[in-house]
């Protein structure tokens, strides 16, 4: 079981370095959607065994909302938010994809380095699941600042959660259920609110680039 | 009786949606506060007696003790006073135009939302759920800082949401390796409880908890505007409406320190020393009080520069809670108190002002004393006051903590300390009082106040702060003396 864990964490990880990988905003969401049916997946083992040995099914129904919220509702969300703000530049990135993901690269051995020396966390051996799931995090905030339009902001905040919801499940076998609901709520909340504020920024900028954001400094 | 507190702010926003007449809505929002005002006499006093009040409904989370009293009252106070300083505010915006009578419904229904979010932060002992509740202000008030809809609001209104939600997405990091350190220790129930979690500090995991602690304070650090984390503050300060600017900074930023604490109170206990903490909140707490003391010397917006007076203040209290002996932590929290009272007032005349003026520019306001005759002189005394003069109650809670940073022998970090509020004051001084002289090119501006109801609560503060600068209450004293004990564990 801990093979698939370890893979599964793996997969994770690689998919967000697709993302940093990718060139276009729809393929953003896409990669997102990927990387929550990978999420999702992880969590769906993670509830057959707590099914199996403790008889709780509180992590399927966690399960179950990742792939109701994460898969389907906030991707279509993007999705309709992209089409109604269209805008023409395509280069959207700072530096060029391959430092991108040199960069990426470094942000894991960084990781790792970092975790190896805490004990408690790994008992001998370095926990690959959670190195993984951290530099999950590490490349999420890094994508928020390589990229200039606001719906990569977006995504890049979507990652982070990603992977912090799969940091507290492999290291902690998953958080109270009263909590994970309503870490739910409050990133379903978000996404909306900064869907709506897209809209509102590129009917008032005419364009969705951060960038153009620079009125209040000092 | 005291689990209807939450319910409050809960029950005045359905009343909000149901009820669209804008009289009847000032009337539900006095009413709504006054209430939460009776019931937080009524809880300060059970905490008073009985050290602790919590309820079995929704399976005990919720817990109220010295510490979350003190900030509770505060939310709740503040709350009352920007209640009524909305209604002449905001019927005065609707008069200028600035806004439609139909977007009124949605500013109140935003604002208690917000209120909610904070007395539920202040009200739970489950970390997660404390969690939950902050980023849950986050939410409910993006759409305050962006409420009048144009290019700068909006601005300051991504930029919070943005940096804010991943500042306490780290938060929740910190959490989750601070459940991990308790894994094997507590009970499956007890689970990111913090009396538990206190209880049972000695025999957490103090390599995670140490990495746990960090992460706390970036991400809550982020929410509290400390450097350099508080790009957001200025700006969403400085464009939300100016109740909502009070509200912000005055309650918002102790709850998110609230956290903090929290925090600090579990790994100190833990590591059985303040070293660790101790560093990294001086070390914060000075590059903010740097970091305000160079913007408001530079300063040409006098929102801006209230915010960044805010930055201020939070690396004061946090340095406050990092040198963490007794006197300290008593400077810290009588501070937070003081600090709130003091800047929710000078927001709320700064709206008073940026009515009569309709700019934000310091260098275009003139005559501030001749045409505003009681809201220019309770700014010139604020200004004094959060500026640290005697005898106002600002003065004394600083005090407390400089003279705690020398008899704890930090003479750097005291010195660094002293010399940058002398920064700043020099700052406000240059920068703010040339608005309050002169007279004003433009004759069409009409001396005395619009705004009555809520230039009498703006008094009613300036009194409050006066006269706790010069003696603080006995019973006052005692809740404060109480919550340091509970934070340094005694």
């Amino acid at each position: 079981m801990s093979n698939f864990f370890d893979t599964l964490s793996v997969l994770i990880l690689f998919s967000s370095f697709i993302l940093m990988a990718n060139k276009m905003t729809k393929s953003y969401i896409k990669t997102f959607r990927i990387q929550s049916m990978l999420l999702a997946l992880a969590v769906g083992s993670m509830a057959i065994k707590s099914i199996i040995e403790e008889g709780r099914f509180d992590v399927l129904v966690v399960c179950l909302l990742i792939i109701i919220l994460k898969v389907i509702y906030i991707p279509n969300l993007l999705n309709k938010a992209y089409a109604k703000a269209e805008y023409k530049v395509e280069k959207d990135f700072i530096l060029n994809i391959p430092i991108l993901v040199l960069v990426c690269c470094g942000l894991v051995v960084f990781c790792y380095f970092c975790l190896s020396t805490i004990d408690g966390i790994n008992d001998g051996v370095i926990n690959v699941q959670v190195v993984n799931s951290i530099s999950v995090i590490l490349i999420g905030l890094f994508f928020m600042i390589s990229r200039k339009k606001a719906i990569g902001q977006i995504i890049g905040f979507l990652v982070i959660e990603n992977g912090i919801f799969i940091t507290a499940m492999f290291s902690t076998q998953g958080m109270p259920f009263i909590v994970d609901m309503g870490i739910f709520i409050d990133m379903l909340t978000a996404v909306m609110i900064l869907g709506i504020m897209v809209f509102k920024i590129n009917e008032e900028f005419d364009s969705i680039d951060i960038d153009k954001l620079n009125n209040l400094k000092g | 009786m005291g689990i209807f507190l939450v319910s409050v702010p809960v029950i005045a926003v359905l009343m909000f949606i149901l009820f669209k007449n804008s009289r009847i809505q000032h009337i539900i929002s006095l009413v709504a506060s006054s209430l939460s005002i009776i019931i937080a006499v009524y809880l300060t006093r059970n905490v008073m007696l009985f050290h602790s009040v919590s309820y079995s409904a929704w399976g005990g989370i919720f817990y109220i003790d010295y510490l979350s009293i003190i900030v509770l009252d505060i939310v709740l106070l503040i709350s009352l006073i920007v209640s009524i300083y909305s209604i002449g505010y905001m019927e005065t915006e609707i008069k200028h135009g600035k806004i439609d009578r139909s977007r009124l419904s949605l500013y109140y229904i935003l604002m208690y939302s917000f209120i909610f979010t904070m007395v539920l932060a202040l009200t739970v002992k489950n970390m997660g759920i404390m969690w939950i509740a902050i980023e849950g202000t986050t939410l409910s008030s993006a759409f305050l800082v962006g409420f009048y809809n144009d290019k700068c609001s909006l601005e300051a209104a991504w930029k919070y949401v943005i940096i804010c939600s991943v500042g306490i997405a780290i938060a929740m990091l910190g959490i989750i390796f601070l459940h991990l350190s308790s894994i094997g220790v507590l009970e499956s129930q007890q689970f990111l409880d913090w009396t538990a979690l206190y209880d049972n500090a000695k025999s957490l995991k103090s390599p995670i908890v140490k990495l746990a602690f960090i992460f706390i304070l970036i991400g809550f650090g982020t929410k509290t505007g400390l450097a350099p984390m508080h790009t957001w503050l200025p700006d969403a300060h400085s464009q939300a409406p100016s109740p909502i600017s009070a509200l912000l900074s005055g309650v918002l930023l102790n709850s998110a320190m609230y956290g903090i604490i929290r925090a600090v109170a579990i790994v100190n206990r833990n590591l059985g020393s303040s070293i660790y903490t101790g560093r990294l909140l001086i070390a914060l707490g000075i590059l903010s009080i740097f970091t305000a003391a160079i913007c408001i010397l530079a300063q040409k917006d006098y929102k801006r520069l209230l915010a960044y007076s805010s930055i201020e203040h939070m690396g004061i209290i946090a340095v406050g809670i990092g040198i963490f002996t007794p006197l300290s932590i008593f400077g810290a929290l009588l501070h937070m108190i003081n600090h709130s009272l003091t800047k929710s007032m000078l927001f709320l005349t700064s709206g008073n002002i940026l009515q009569k003026y309709d700019t934000k520019q310091i260098s275009k306001i003139k005559g501030a004393l001749k045409l505003l005759p009681v809201s220019g002189i309770v700014f010139l005394l604020g200004l004094f006051a959060i500026a640290g003069m005697p005898p106002f109650s600002v003065f004394a809670s600083e005090f407390n903590i400089i003279v705690s940073i020398f008899v704890a022998k930090r003479f750097f970090v005291g010195s660094a300390f002293i010399l940058l509020l002398a920064i700043i004051f020099a700052g406000i001084a240059v920068n703010l009082f040339k608005i309050f002289y002169g007279n004003n090119q433009e004759e069409d501006l009409q001396r005395g106040e619009t705004n009555i109801p809520g230039t009498v609560a703006i008094v009613v503060l300036l009194v409050v702060i006066t006269i706790t600068g010069l003696f603080i209450p006995n019973e006052l004293k005692d809740l404060i003396t109480q919550a340091q004990n509970i934070i340094i564990g005694m």
